[in-house]
Order: C-alpha cells, then sequence, then structure tokens
C-alpha cells in the first residue's frame, strides 16, 4: 500500500475511532519531574491525552506482552487434581511507539518463539496492532542511532512520520491496512510528501547521532570476548545498588520469577510470574541456598554480555540493546550506560 | 488434621500491625477457620499457653520484657515477628540516640523514676525469631501470605530485593527525579512501593535488604544534597538498630 497521508486535523478523529473499538494504549505525560516531562504508556481515555511528541517514556512497551505479574494458570489440588488455562488475549492498540521500542518488541518476538514458545507472550502479541512513530525528540540518554534502531522498516502495523503540516504513515501489515481503512481520513501522500519523509528520516538519524558507540555495533561480541577480565566491572559494579532498575526500565530484558500461590483453603491456587533482573542478589540463588552470581560485579557484567554476545550467538544474530538509554537514565549511581560502558572497554583494548 | 493453635502478643508498639491483621475484611474469616486463635488481646478475650504459632509485635524496651518473650519462645514452636518494632526495634529506636535520662524525664516528667527503661531492641536481640514479617505498618497481603506458607510448613518467600522494583512495577516516577530522596534502593521489597505510589518517598520501614550497598546509596543520598547527618538520620529512623545507622 502506498504511503498515506492523515492530516493533523484529523488525527483526532482516527484516535477517536480507535478508543471506541479497541483498547486504546499510548503515551501520556505523567507530570513534571526536575528533568522535564515524565512520559508513560497507558490507557487513552480522550483523544487529548495522546503524546506523539514525546522523547522517551520512562517504562518500555514490554508490559503487554510480558506484564509485571500475570497468572500461568490456576490450578486445584486434592482427590480431583485439575488445571485451568489463563490465556490472555485483550485485542489491544498501542499508539506511538519510537523505532527503537519496535526493535525491541521484534527482538522479543524472537526470544519468545525461541525453544519452548511462550504461549501468553505470543497470544499478547497477536492481538496486538502496534502503530509506530518517528521521534521528534531525543532523550539526553539516548543512543539508537548508533544500534541500528533509528528508523525500522517492519515490526509495526503502522508507522507514522511527523511532517509538519501531517503525518505520512506507511502500513506495515494487513492488520494495519484495515485499520487506516476503518478507522482513518486518508489521501495517498504525493511525491513531495513522500521526498520529505526521506529527508525527515535522515535527519532524524542525524538527531541520534548526538552521542553514541566510537565503533561499530556489530564489533561488540569480539569486544566483549576480551574483555571478561576487564577492570572496569568490578571498578562500576562497586557502586552498583542491585536495584534492579536497569533491567526493569529495559525493553529487552525479559527475565521472570515463576511462584505458586495458594488460595487461603489450601486446595487451590494460581502460578504466577514476575518480572525479575539479573542485578538483584538473589536472582541466581537456587533452591540449596547457593548463589551463582553473588557478587556485584559478577551479575553486572553480565549484564553487559547478555546483550552484548549471550543473545547475538544463536538467538538474535544482533545485540540485544536498541540504545533507548533507559537503563543510563534511570541508574541512581550512573553506572548503567551501555556507551560509557562499551566505549571505555573499547579504548582499553586499543 | 487438628488446626494449628495460634497466639498474638504485643510489646512496646502502637499494635498496628496487630490492627492490620483484624483489618484483613473477607480474608480474616478464613484466616479464623484454618486455624486456632488461642490468644488475641486486641480482638478477642480469653488466653491460653497452648499454641504452635506466635505473632509478635513491637520491640523490647525493659529489661522485665526479656522473661515475657523468652516464654512466648519457649511455648512456641514458631515465631514470627509482626512489623517494624518486632523485626528493626522501629521509631521506639530512636531513643537509643538520644541521653537516656532526657528522654524518660521528656517523656515522664517528674516520675520517670517510677518507669524502668533500656535501650530499645528488636525481637532478635532477645530470642532467635522464625519469620520477619516487616512493615509499619505491616503488608496485610504479606501477612497472608506467611500464614499460609506456615500451614503448608514451607518457607515463606519474602522479598530479598529492594523497593525500586516494586516502584517500576507501579510505574512510578523516580522519587529523585521529583526533588526528593528515598531510602527505596537500600530498602526491602513487599510493599508494593505504596508510599511512593502514593506521592511521598521510601522511609526504610521494611528495613534494609541483605546485602545492601550503604555506601553507594550514601554517595547517591550525598549527590542529591543530603549532608551527613541528614543520611544518618535517614537510616535511623527505622534501622537504627543495623550497623548502617551507627
Amino acid at each position: 500500500m502506498a504511503l498515506q497521508i492523515i492530516e493533523k486535523s484529523d488525527l483526532a478523529f482516527f484516535v477517536q475511532n480507535l478508543m471506541d473499538h479497541f483498547q486504546l494504549e499510548g503515551v501520556q505525560s505523567k507530570g513534571q519531574s526536575v528533568y522535564g516531562q515524565a512520559f508513560f504508556y497507558g490507557t487513552i481515555r480522550s483523544p487529548a491525552e495522546l503524546c506523539l511528541d514525546f522523547d522517551c517514556t520512562v517504562m518500555p512497551p514490554k508490559k503487554y506482552f510480558l506484564p509485571p505479574q500475570e497468572a500461568l494458570f490456576r490450578f486445584q489440588t486434592g482427590p480431583s487434581p485439575a488445571c485451568f488455562e489463563c490465556r490472555p488475549n485483550k485485542p489491544l492498540v498501542i499508539f506511538g511507539i519510537h523505532p527503537y521500542d519496535l526493535k525491541a518488541i521484534s527482538q522479543m518476538d524472537r526470544v519468545f518463539a525461541a525453544g519452548t514458545p511462550d504461549p501468553h507472550y505470543l497470544a499478547r502479541r497477536e492481538a496486538t496492532i502496534l502503530i509506530g512513530i518517528d521521534p521528534t525528540h531525543v532523550a539526553p540518554r539516548s543512543f539508537w542511532a548508533s544500534m541500528e534502531a533509528a528508523v525500522v522498516s517492519s515490526g509495526f502495523d503502522l508507522m507514522m512520520t511527523d511532517l509538519g503540516a501531517n503525518y505520512i504513515v506507511e502500513t506495515g501489515s494487513e492488520k494495519g491496512k484495515a485499520l487506516l481503512g476503518d478507522y482513518a481520513k486518508v489521501r495517498p501522500a504525493t511525491s513531495d510528501e513522500v521526498r520529505q519523509r526521506v529527508s525527515q528520516r535522515s535527519h532524524i538519524a542525524d538527531m541520534g547521532q548526538k552521542r553514541g558507540l566510537t565503533f561499530p555495533k556489530r564489533e561488540i561480541p569480539i569486544l566483549l570476548q576480551h574483555s571478561l577480565t576487564s577492570p572496569l566491572w568490578e571498578e562500576n559494579a562497586t557502586k552498583c545498588l542491585s536495584c534492579g532498575t536497569c533491567n526493569l526500565v529495559c525493553p529487552t530484558c525479559y527475565c521472570f520469577d515463576v511462584w505458586d500461590d495458594m488460595e487461603l483453603n489450601l486446595t487451590q491456587g494460581q502460578r504466577l510470574r514476575r518480572w525479575d533482573g539479573c542485578l538483584l542478589s538473589d536472582f541466581a540463588r537456587v533452591a540449596t541456598g547457593e548463589n551463582f552470581r553473588g557478587t556485584r560485579t559478577s551479575r553486572y557484567r553480565h549484564r553487559f554480555y547478555r546483550k552484548g554476545q549471550y543473545l547475538f550467538f544463536g538467538i538474535l544474530d544482533d545485540v540485544a540493546c536498541v540504545g533507548c538509554g533507559r537503563c543510563a537514565a534511570f541508574c541512581l549511581p550512573d553506572i548503567a550506560d551501555p556507551v560509557e560502558v562499551f566505549n571505555r572497554l573499547k579504548e582499553k583494548l586499543n | 488434621m487438628e488446626k494449628a493453635k495460634v497466639a498474638f502478643f504485643d510489646f512496646a508498639s502502637c499494635e498496628g500491625d496487630q490492627l492490620q491483621v483484624i483489618n484483613l475484611e473477607e480474608d480474616l474469616l478464613k484466616v479464623v477457620e484454618a486455624v486456632e486463635i488461642v490468644s488475641f488481646r486486641e480482638a478477642m478475650k480469653g488466653h491460653s499457653d497452648d499454641y504452635d504459632i506466635a505473632f509478635v509485635e513491637g520491640s523490647v524496651t525493659r529489661r522485665s520484657d526479656e522473661a515475657r518473650l523468652k516464654e512466648i519462645r519457649k511455648n512456641a514452636k514458631v515465631l514470627v515477628a509482626l512489623g517494624a518494632c518486632a523485626t528493626l526495634g522501629g521509631v521506639n529506636l530512636l531513643k537509643n540516640f538520644q541521653e537516656a535520662e532526657n528522654v524518660r524525664k521528656f517523656v515522664y516528667g517528674d516520675k520517670a523514676f517510677q518507669y524502668e527503661t533500656y535501650p530499645a531492641r528488636p525481637l532478635k536481640a532477645v530470642v532467635p525469631v522464625d519469620i520477619d514479617i516487616h512493615g509499619c505498618p505491616i503488608n496485610r497481603h504479606e501477612f497472608v501470605m506467611v500464614f499460609k506458607s506456615l500451614l503448608l510448613g514451607k518457607k515463606p518467600e519474602i522479598p530479598n530485593y529492594p523497593v525500586c522494583v516494586e516502584c517500576k512495577m507501579a510505574e512510578s516516577i523516580c522519587v529523585f527525579e521529583m526533588g526528593m530522596t528515598c531510602l527505596g534502593p537500600v530498602t526491602r521489597a513487599g510493599c508494593g512501593a505504596c508510599c511512593v505510589t502514593e506521592g511521598s518517598y521510601c522511609w526504610g520501614c521494611r528495613g534494609l535488604v541483605d546485602n545492601p550497598n550503604a555506601d553507594s546509596q550514601r554517595e547517591v543520598l550525598a549527590k542529591y544534597g543530603l549532608g551527613l547527618r541528614d543520611i544518618l538520620n535517614k537510616f535511623r529512623l527505622y534501622s537504627g538498630f543495623s550497623e548502617v545507622a551507627q
């Protein structure tokens, strides 16, 4: 489908229509912090609530596919034991996802489909329509251009770019096409507008270059291969609070803990899972009490290897970091910034 | 199967943690049904020394408290400390950092000589404690979780990760970004980050995680403008018994 135009004056019509037919989730400002507005994903209840010119949200949209806590199944013990499915499939439209977060979702799709596919994640993904938006602002700690996530060509149902007077929209799937056809007022883009999109996107990529890696991203796995004993790990880890913030705000951190919660009648219960994080001190503790990553240094280092090496080989063929910069922005001792870490490792190696 | 016998006791405290138990609403009926409660001064008449599980609220603030606590320990198969005063010493411990005579006179005036007192301490400073249910007050859901674990004969999963985790899950704006300071990064979670979610900051009422990086937390607090005295006071409000606050 050729690129389409939604006039800015018709955006509210589109948003209202989506609200009427779906649960619509999008970016909202949740208030002012000392660093500016704090953006979060939440349910959109009026078109005016939807924000499309945010720089970066505090939390990524991963909660829509992997909620902070969810029931995997319910069960009953006793003489007639039984198991009951909890299969989520509430249809959702998420309006306004930046390219780096779309890239993260594409990566997570591969992770959750690999090996034993995760039915809960995949059912939620299947039931969700993603509307991307190219960024108009860059958050201070973002470095997505370095991670080749300034622009994406797949992983969305619709992709919008703000051209000033209007939005130009690319269709990425049949679902997206139907969404435009059924709920938006559109017209085909002129060749001028198509050219404007190209220049706008190269401008965005330039904006994203403000900070980043001093070397090509594909060298990260090999850099890590030579950095196992770097003093940098301990130097930074000494300041690590083990609070897990870098994991929790990361769009490609997906680890979880699983446990059973019984009812007070002690015969029925549910198996739950909850976000976990490899920086938390008990992440690698097992039932006997042994902790396989008992030191801050081993946990701190692990995260970078997970992103830069372990997921690279075998599953993603890519670095599992999209350059959103959330970990850097929200780490209180400021030791989590991948740009800082990778560039310093590179420096030390040279 | 015979029902487990449960008793509630209190030492120096506001009894707010027992109140949280009484405040369990529909779960309270299920709790009462699942066990036999033999002693609970705040909720019922009657008392028996024959019990399996003792929930004990409050800190120990008098030498004479020790014998009573040791007696409870002797009678109970499982002793559970209920709330910050019992698990940490709580705010009662603030007096330990002041001149004892001044504190006594401030509270009891010219009758101070009639009242016995000594430095406040958590239960575990006097007797072995099996399980800590932290918080000021306790989280009712956590009480029910521990209660169920005891009935099932398994170890309750008390979080050993900090409040930051629950804050991120609740999608709150970081307190430090709101121009305030917070003990969340080193404080044991389990409260659902309720104070931050309601617009305040973490006071540290659930005590520190097992292996807190107190040095880094001090540096962070200093970076956000807190002086040494303020930092110490922050730690002392609830965690005065830990070495971090000394």
